[in-house]
């Protein structure tokens, strides 16, 4: 589902964020990247939904080589991906199910299939009835529960989560987790960026760790070390 | 697609209103800008009227007599060629009284008293005369030669008529131009501006949107009508203003002594109508041009 050969990425001529990485994701895992800040994890989340663009070697999603998709193209490639924050990013102005909606007016959804999406996914994200709120109405995990609701209404094959717990206490982020887990459950292919590692010890799940750009361990069923 | 549609109505309407002070800004400005531009329209085409028969270098009008005879006109037509080294030959133009009555019509447009008075039977016919020579003691010695030709009613030297006229209007045209360019400048300035605070205040909207998988152009365009909106506002502002202009000139231009050349200084209502039309064409593109340069160029944000 995704696949790095050999990506090397710069910022400016100094910093190297990701050297010659290589992995390949299949569908319906869950990885985890790991490592301090600055190691790499979120320019390679940058880099599979085309933020940025790799200096050296191929970045593959759903058997393309995002490299060769053309601009005007990106949109369609950002349409099979749900992206989740550290700090949510919900548009402060809209409710809960303005938010959620969104991602799908956006694209053109018609409105009849946006009022029978966002119910189903706000049940399944555990916010029924929070419909209306705003933001700063909800505690931290609910706004991030919003975040993936709004990242999942699509239906898409991947989620990228960068950071999604590091607001959060760790009860909260515990339910995030079980959350996600259970997004995967359904199919998604689901790749998190963190530094926490109660999470990723608690997962057991494939951990690629990075160390200034470089990946220095590949391990199924890790822990964070 | 209707949903696309009306979202990219709905968002224009949101931002329109959230950025009241700068968006009025931008319109009184593309409004005061298509006004000006309006007026330089339509004072060339006043000044036009006046100068109508006085185009292509025509220096003295001679005008012939209703009642003259066949046999006086070719006199004069003959007299006039008789000095090819100080008048245009080839540009010498007569106009039968039917042209000459053309012509009338648009000298006269503001003085119907005196139009009502011409007939195509009663008008004088006329010689137009274009000089080579530089100097215009010659043409006005000229002047009195014809004068004293049988059937001749008067010859008109421009030189005493409209050069002034002449000079003022372009002198005007010129100045009005100018400043509606540098206006209309400032107006897509303005709108420009507008759309580009207008995305930085919802940069992370725009971020989101990218996010999920909308398409520039789909960002772009409730921009774009909002640039568009306050382009075509401020044209439809200043083509009332211009009609209001037009009107009370028009009007105070009617209480002037018939004959004094201030009463052709007026437009036909078909022209002003014209004149709006590109106003509006030129607001809209103006609000279409600030708004696409800014959506794009700030869409990374």
């Amino acid at each position: 589902m995704i696949r790095l050969e050999n990506v090397t990425k710069r910022y400016g001529s100094e910093t190297v964020a990701v050297r010659d990485a290589s992995f390949d994701v299949a569908k319906g895992d869950f990885v985890f990247l790991v490592g301090p800040s600055g190691s790499g994890k979120s320019t390679i989340l940058r880099l599979v939904n085309r933020q940025e663009r790799p200096e050296r070697g191929d970045v593959w999603v759903a058997g393309q080589n995002v490299n060769d998709i053309p601009d005007s193209r990106v949109p369609f490639l950002r349409r099979s991906m749900g992206n989740v924050f550290q700090d949510y990013k919900l548009l402060t102005g809209k409710t809960v199910f303005e938010n959620i909606a969104f991602a799908l007016e956006v694209i053109g959804k018609p409105r009849h299939v946006i009022a029978r999406q966002v119910p189903i996914v706000l049940d399944l994200v555990g916010l029924a009835g929070k419909e209306d709120r705003f933001p700063h109405q909800l505690s931290g995990g609910e706004q991030q529960r919003v975040s993936i609701a709004r990242a999942f209404v699509n239906r898409p094959l991947i989620l990228l989560a960068d950071e999604p717990t590091g607001n959060l206490d760790p009860a909260t982020g515990e339910g995030i987790m079980s959350l996600l887990d259970e997004i995967n459950q359904t199919g998604t292919t689901v790749m998190m960026a963190t530094h926490d590692h109660r999470v990723v010890n608690a997962m057991r799940r494939r951990v690629i760790q990075l160390d200034r750009g470089v990946i220095v361990r590949d391990q199924e069923r890790g822990v964070y070390e | 697609m209707i949903a696309r549609i009306t979202y990219a109505f709905r968002e224009m309407w949101a931002s329109f209103r959230r950025n009241l002070t700068l968006t009025i800004a931008a319109i009184l400005t593309s409004a005061i800008a298509l006004l000006l531009v309006g007026t330089t329209l339509l004072i060339q085409r006043a000044f036009d009227n006046l100068l109508v028969q006085w185009k292509g270098d025509v220096a003295l009008i001679v005008f012939v007599r209703s009642d003259a005879t066949p046999e006086q006109i070719a006199l004069i037509d003959e007299s006039i060629r008789s000095a090819p080294t100080i008048i245009d030959v080839d540009k010498l133009e007569y106009l039968d009284k039917t042209q000459t009555y053309e012509e009338a019509k648009r000298i006269f447009a503001g003085d119907p008293v005196t139009l009502s008075l011409l007939t195509p039977e009663n008008i004088p016919s006329e010689f137009k005369v274009v000089p080579i020579t530089q100097d215009p003691a010659l043409v006005r010695s000229l002047s009195e030669q014809y004068r004293s030709l049988p059937g001749v009613e008067d010859v008109a030297l421009a030189e005493d008529e409209f050069e002034v006229i002449s000079t003022l209007s372009r002198f005007v045209r010129t100045v009005t131009l100018v400043m509606s360019l540098v206006l209309l400048f400032v107006a897509v300035g303005l709108i420009w501006n507008t759309i580009r605070t207008a995305m930085f205040a919802r940069r992370r909207e725009i971020e989101v949107m990218k996010l999920v998988g909308a398409t520039n152009w789909f960002i772009r365009i409730p921009f774009m009508l909002e640039g568009l909106l306050q382009g075509l506002i401020g044209a439809v502002l200043s083509c009332g203003g211009l009609w209001v202009l037009n009107s009370a000139w028009t009007s105070g231009v009617a209480g002037f002594k018939p004959g004094t050349g201030i009463s052709s200084l007026v437009v036909p209502s078909g022209y002003l109508s014209g004149v709006m039309i590109v106003i509006l064409l030129i607001g809209a593109l103006a609000g279409a041009i600030g708004s696409a340069i800014a959506a794009s160029r700030f869409l990374d944000v």
